[in-house]
């Protein structure tokens, strides 16, 4: 699948083989916890994060997770509110 | 507020259903999502959970009426943060637009899990979303509720029979397919 950038859809594509590997050969194996594509995923990422920025999308981003934190999965913030 | 709910199985484990969920887009059925993106990805080294965010990039055919309403954006963007637990064999995505959120609020949870009577040869699929519109005339809010309805349903069938195509390449390939034929 290409990346919304398309500067970095090669990247893309180099990290999405090699996750795609890890994940179904040894994550879901219960053999390894750490993501062993580093290398790959950081050069992904750097180009994502100056397209985001060129593009303008950096912000509604940031604003999403807000809502809805990386760390909580995602849940919005008022849902879990409401069950306290 | 309306809410969608719709609830499918898939003929495949668990794990081989996990495999194709990462490959799912690009598929000839959802021409819709033009591009993916992963923002973020760690495990939690507690619980073994594999948390992923993505950006999901979509180019929908929109209403004329709805367009007009709206200003005319062609690109829009989703927000998708998933949760993978390898132990509990659950999969976790949810997800919300981040653009025309000031009129159409959608927010979506997926859930794969195995088939409780079949755990190793199916899987269920569980697919809920609240919707929201903010115009104010209440009759133009029902309006796009129900259009989002609607096009949320036919995307959602769209998304299953896209998908199903993705799981058989990823079964023709795959470990697990080879280990769950030589166990039956």
């Amino acid at each position: 699948m290409n990346s919304f950038a398309p500067e970095c859809t090669k990247a893309k594509k180099e990290y999405d083989n090699c996750f795609n590997n890890w994940y179904s050969e040894k994550f879901l194996k219960g053999e390894s916890m750490e993501n062993e594509c580093a290398d790959l995923w950081h050069e992904y990422e750097d180009c994502v994060k100056a397209a985001l920025a060129k593009k303008g999308v950096g912000k509604m981003i940031d604003e999403a997770r807000k809502q809805a934190p990386f760390e909580n999965g995602g849940k919005l913030v008022e849902e879990d509110e409401k069950k306290k | 507020m309306k809410f969608f709910d719709s609830r499918h199985y898939f003929n495949y484990s668990w794990e081989q259903v996990s495999i194709a969920n990462w490959k799912k887009y690009p598929n000839e059925v959802s021409t819709h999502v033009i591009a993916v993106d992963v923002l973020r990805r760690e495990v939690d080294p507690k619980s073994g959970v594999l948390r992923t965010e993505r950006l999901i990039t979509c180019k929908q055919s929109i209403p004329k009426w709805l367009l007009a309403l709206v200003g005319g954006q062609e690109v829009s963007y989703v927000r998708e943060v998933s949760e993978v637990d390898p132990k509990a064999r659950t999969v976790v995505m949810r997800s919300t637009n981040m653009t025309m959120n000031n009129l159409l609020l959608v927010f979506e949870t997926c859930t794969y899990s195995p088939d409780p009577e079949n755990p190793a040869t199916k899987t269920v699929f569980d697919q809920e979303a609240q919707i929201t519109a903010f115009a104010s005339w209440k009759r133009i809010c029902n309006k796009i509720e129900d259009w989002t309805v609607e096009r949320f349903g036919q995307n959602a069938i769209k998304g299953k029979a896209g998908f199903e195509g993705v799981l058989q390449k990823v079964a023709n390939s795959d470990v697990f397919a080879r280990e769950s034929v030589s166990l039956s």
